[in-house]
C-alpha cells in the first residue's frame, strides 16, 4: 500500500513539475517573441532591413494567452505538489515542545494533526469540486484563448483527490504508529523554503 | 464578545495551536474557517469562499513566481556554479587570516544572486565549502557557523522568495524591493567578513593558513563565474528595466540555470527528478500556508482588527521609531522559534497597517517639490524666470508650493497626497528590508535555526553546541547592521529616491 501511495505522490509531483517546466519554456518563448516584435517596430531595424522587419512584425509576437496558460498550469501544478508534501511531512511546523514531551505524546499529536490536515485537504477538494461543477455549468471561458475554465478546475480537482487519498493514508499510518509505537512512514524531511 | 475582540483573541489562540505542533497552514486555515463561522453565525460564508478561493490562490499570476524561483534555485544547485564561485572567492581571499571562511561568505553572496532561498544556499555552499574549511584547519563550530550565516545571504541578496511574498502582501513593487535589498545584502556580506576577521584574531587556533594563489590563476577562476553574473543581470536587471514581469523574470532565471546545469552535464534524469521533488515540496508547503493565511486574513478583515489596532497605536502617540523597534524585537524573539516565511504570512497583515499609519518622515514634501523644479529645469521647460525665482525662494524659506504655483510654471504639481503616498511606499520598502533581515536572523539563532540544522547535518563531527557558540558572533554582526539600517534609512532607500 505504501508503495502505491508513494508512487502516485511521486507521479503527481513529476506531472506538476513537467507542467511547471513547460510554463517556464513557454514564458521564455513568449518574451523572445515579444522582444523580436518590438525590435521590428523600432526605427533601427525598419531602416536597416525593412523586409526582415516586416517579416518579424508579421510572424513574431508573444504567445497568445500566456498569462492564462500560466494561471491554469500553475494551479494544477500546485495541487499536484500537495501529495508528496503530505507524504514526506513537508508542511512547516514548530517543533518546540517535542523534546520536552514523551514519544507517545508526540505520536498522538502527530496523528491528530495529520488527521486534521487530511480533513482540510478533503474540504478543499470538496469545495473545489463544487466550484468545478459551477464552471462546467456556466461554461465560463478565459478571455483570450476561450479555454473553458472548468478544464483547469477539473485537472486541479483530480490532483486534490490524490492529495486527499494520500492524506487519509498518512493519518491512518500515524494512528498505527500510536498503536504500535514504531514508525510506519518514511522519516519526515521538511521542505526547503 | 465583539468581532474586534474575537479578532484580537484569535492571534494568541493561533500561536498556541502552532506551538502544539499544528502544521502552520492548517492552523491558519482552521482559525480562518472557525473565526468566519463564529462571526457570521454559520459556516456558509467560509464554505462559499472556499469554492473559488483555493483555485484562485493557486492560480494567481503574481504567486506563480514562487515555484519558478524555487525551480531556479534547485537548478542553480545543479549548475556547479557553487564550486566555481567558491574557487574564485578562495583565490582572492583564501590567503588572508580566516580567508577560506571569508571566501565561503563571498561565494554564498554570489550564489544568493541566482538563488532565492536561504536553506538551498546554505546546503549547496555547505557541501562545497565545508571540506575545504576542514582541509585548511578551520575549527568545526566556526566553519558550520560561517556557512549557516552565509546561507542567509541567499535571501538577503535578490532574487528572494520571502521578499516576493512581502511585496504581494503589502502590494508593493517587487523590482523596487529587490533594488532596495541589494545594498543591505552587500553590507551583510561585508559585515560577516569583518566578523570572521575579528573572530580569527580572538581565537587564533580556529583557522589555518592557506598559500597565496598567483594572479593569473585568480583571474582565470574569476572568469569562470560569468554565467552567474549573466543570469543575475538578466533576471534582476530585466525585471527592473521593465523588459518583463517578475514572474517572467523568474521563468528566465529557471531556464537560465537549467540550461547551465544541462551544458555542464549535471542534469541527469535522477537529478532533474530530485530538483522537481524538492521544488514540489517547498511550493506545496508555501502555497498551503498562503491559502491558510488568506482565509485567516479574510476573517481578520471582517473583524476590522488590523485597522482598529493601527488606529489605536497611532492614537496613543507612541514615537514611530519605538513601534518599529518593538516590532523588530518581536520578530527576533519569534524567529528563535518559528520559520521566517510563516512568520511573515502570519504577522505582516497585522503589522503593516500599523506601520503604514505611522509617519517616519522618510521623504519631505519640500524635497519632492524641489526635485520637480530641478527636473523641469533639466528638461528645459519654459518657465517664467520671475515665477521660478519666487518658487525657489519660497521653498528655501521652508514653505510648500501650491497646485496653482506649479501650474503657472507649466509643471505637474506635487501635492500633499502624492507626498503621503510616496512616503508610505518608502516606509513599506524600508520596513520590508528590515523585517527580511530580522526574520533571517531567526534562521541562525538557537534553538530553532533551520540553517544551523542543515549545516550541522552535513558535518557529523561537530556538536551543535559548538555551532551555537560560534554563530552568536554572526548574530551580533546582524544586530549591528539592523541598528545601522534603522538609524540611516537612506542606506536602503537612496537608490529609490
Amino acid at each position: 500500500m505504501l508503495n502505491v501511495i508513494t508512487r502516485s505522490a511521486q507521479v503527481m509531483a513529476m506531472l506538476g513539475g513537467v507542467v511547471l517546466c513547460l510554463l517556464v519554456g513557454m514564458t521564455c518563448v513568449s518574451i523572445l517573441g515579444r522582444g523580436l516584435n518590438s525590435l521590428a517596430h523600432g526605427a533601427h531595424l525598419t531602416e536597416l532591413a525593412p523586409a526582415l522587419a516586416a517579416w518579424l512584425v508579421a510572424h513574431t509576437g508573444p504567445v497568445t494567452g500566456d498569462y492564462e496558460l500560466i494561471e491554469a498550469g500553475i494551479a494544477f501544478a500546485v495541487f499536484a505538489f500537495l501529495p508528496i508534501c503530505q507524504l514526506r511531512a513537508g508542511h512547516a511546523r514548530v517543533d518546540l515542545i517535542a523534546a520536552a514531551m514523551s514519544a507517545r505524546f508526540n505520536r498522538i499529536l502527530t496523528a491528530f494533526w495529520e488527521g486534521v490536515l487530511a480533513a482540510i485537504i478533503i474540504v478543499i477538494g470538496w469545495r473545489l469540486y463544487l466550484g468545478f461543477l459551477e464552471k462546467l455549468d456556466n461554461g465560463q471561458t478565459t478571455f483570450l484563448l476561450q479555454m473553458p475554465v472548468w478544464w483547469a478546475y477539473g485537472a486541479s480537482f483530480l490532483a486534490a483527490l490524490v492529495a486527499g487519498l494520500v492524506g487519509v493514508f498518512c493519518a491512518f499510518m500515524r494512528l498505527r504508529e500510536v498503536q504500535t509505537g514504531k514508525p510506519h512512514l518514511p522519516k519526515a524531511e521538511g521542505a526547503e523554503h | 464578545m465583539s468581532a474586534f475582540a474575537i479578532g484580537l483573541w484569535s492571534f494568541p489562540v493561533l500561536l498556541a495551536l502552532i506551538f502544539l505542533r499544528a502544521p502552520i497552514g492548517a492552523a491558519m486555515f482552521l482559525m480562518g474557517m472557525g473565526g468566519l463561522w463564529l462571526i457570521t453565525g454559520s459556516p456558509d460564508m467560509a464554505l462559499n469562499l472556499l469554492k473559488g478561493e483555493s483555485y484562485s490562490t493557486f492560480s494567481s499570476y503574481s504567486l506563480s513566481i514562487i515555484p519558478m524561483f524555487l525551480l531556479m534555485g534547485q537548478f542553480a544547485t545543479l549548475s556547479g556554479m557553487s564550486t566555481s564561485l567558491f574557487k574564485a572567492a578562495e583565490g582572492w581571499l583564501g590567503h588572508r587570516k580566516g580567508g577560506v571562511a571569508m571566501a565561503s561568505v563571498g561565494a554564498c553572496a554570489g550564489f544568493g544572486a541566482i538563488c532565492g532561498s536561504s536553506l538551498a544556499t546554505a546546503a549547496t555552499m555547505g557541501r562545497v565549502a565545508l571540506p575545504e574549511l576542514k582541509r585548511y584547519g578551520y575549527s568545526g563550530g566556526f566553519s558550520t557557523a560561517t556557512l549557516a550565516a552565509g546561507g542567509t545571504l541567499g535571501i538577503l541578496i535578490p532574487p528572494s522568495v520571502i521578499l516576493v511574498i512581502y511585496a504581494i502582501l503589502t502590494e508593493q513593487n517587487i523590482a523596487s524591493l529587490f533594488l532596495a535589498a541589494f545594498v543591505p545584502g552587500i553590507l551583510a556580506a561585508i559585515g560577516y567578513m569583518l566578523t570572521i576577521a575579528i573572530y580569527v584574531r580572538v581565537n587564533p587556533a580556529s583557522a589555518g593558513v592557506k598559500a597565496r594563489v598567483p594572479y593569473a590563476e585568480r583571474l582565470r577562476a574569476l572568469a569562470e563565474i560569468w554565467p552567474v553574473i549573466a543570469v543575475f543581470g538578466l533576471v534582476v536587471g530585466g525585471i527592473y528595466a521593465g523588459w518583463f514581469t517578475p514572474t517572467e523574470g523568474a521563468a528566465v532565471g529557471a531556464a537560465g540555470t537549467g540550461l547551465l546545469a544541462l551544458v555542464r552535464g549535471n542534469m541527469t534524469w535522477a537529478m532533474f527528478a530530485q530538483s522537481i521533488i524538492a521544488t514540489a515540496m517547498s511550493s506545496a508547503m508555501i502555497f498551503f500556508i498562503i491559502l491558510g493565511a488568506k482565509l485567516y486574513n479574510s476573517f481578520l478583515a471582517l473583524t476590522q482588527m488590523p485597522q482598529e489596532l493601527s488606529l489605536w497605536v497611532v492614537s496613543q502617540g507612541y514615537a514611530p521609531l519605538t513601534v518599529l523597534i518593538l516590532i523588530l524585537v518581536f520578530y527576533l524573539v519569534m524567529g528563535c522559534l518559528m520559520d521566517s516565511l510563516s512568520m511573515i504570512l502570519l504577522t505582516i497583515p497585522i503589522f503593516w497597517p500599523v506601520m503604514a499609519g505611522l509617519d517616519f518622515g522618510l521623504i519631505l514634501l519640500l524635497d519632492m517639490q524641489a526635485a520637480r523644479l530641478a527636473q523641469g529645469i533639466a528638461d528645459g521647460v519654459a518657465m517664467a524666470p520671475d515665477l521660478l525665482a519666487a518658487a525657489q525662494a519660497k521653498l528655501a524659506e521652508g514653505l510648500a508650493l501650491t497646485r496653482d504655483e506649479f501650474r503657472a510654471l507649466g509643471l505637474r504639481p506635487v501635492t500633499e497626497a502624492m507626498h503621503a503616498d510616496f512616503n508610505t511606499t518608502l516606509t513599506a520598502i524600508w520596513f520590508g528590508i528590515l523585517v527580511l533581515i530580522v526574520v533571517e536572523v531567526g534562521l541562525i539563532t538557537p534553538p530553532v535555526g533551520m540553517n544551523l540544522f542543515i549545516i550541522n547535518a552535513l558535518d557529523r563531527t561537530t556538536p551543535i553546541t559548538a555551532t551555537y557558540r560560534a554563530v552568536m558572533w554572526f548574530v551580533t554582526s546582524d544586530l549591528i547592521r539592523v541598528a545601522i539600517l534603522v538609524a540611516f534609512p537612506g542606506i536602503t532607500l537612496f537608490l529609490l529616491r
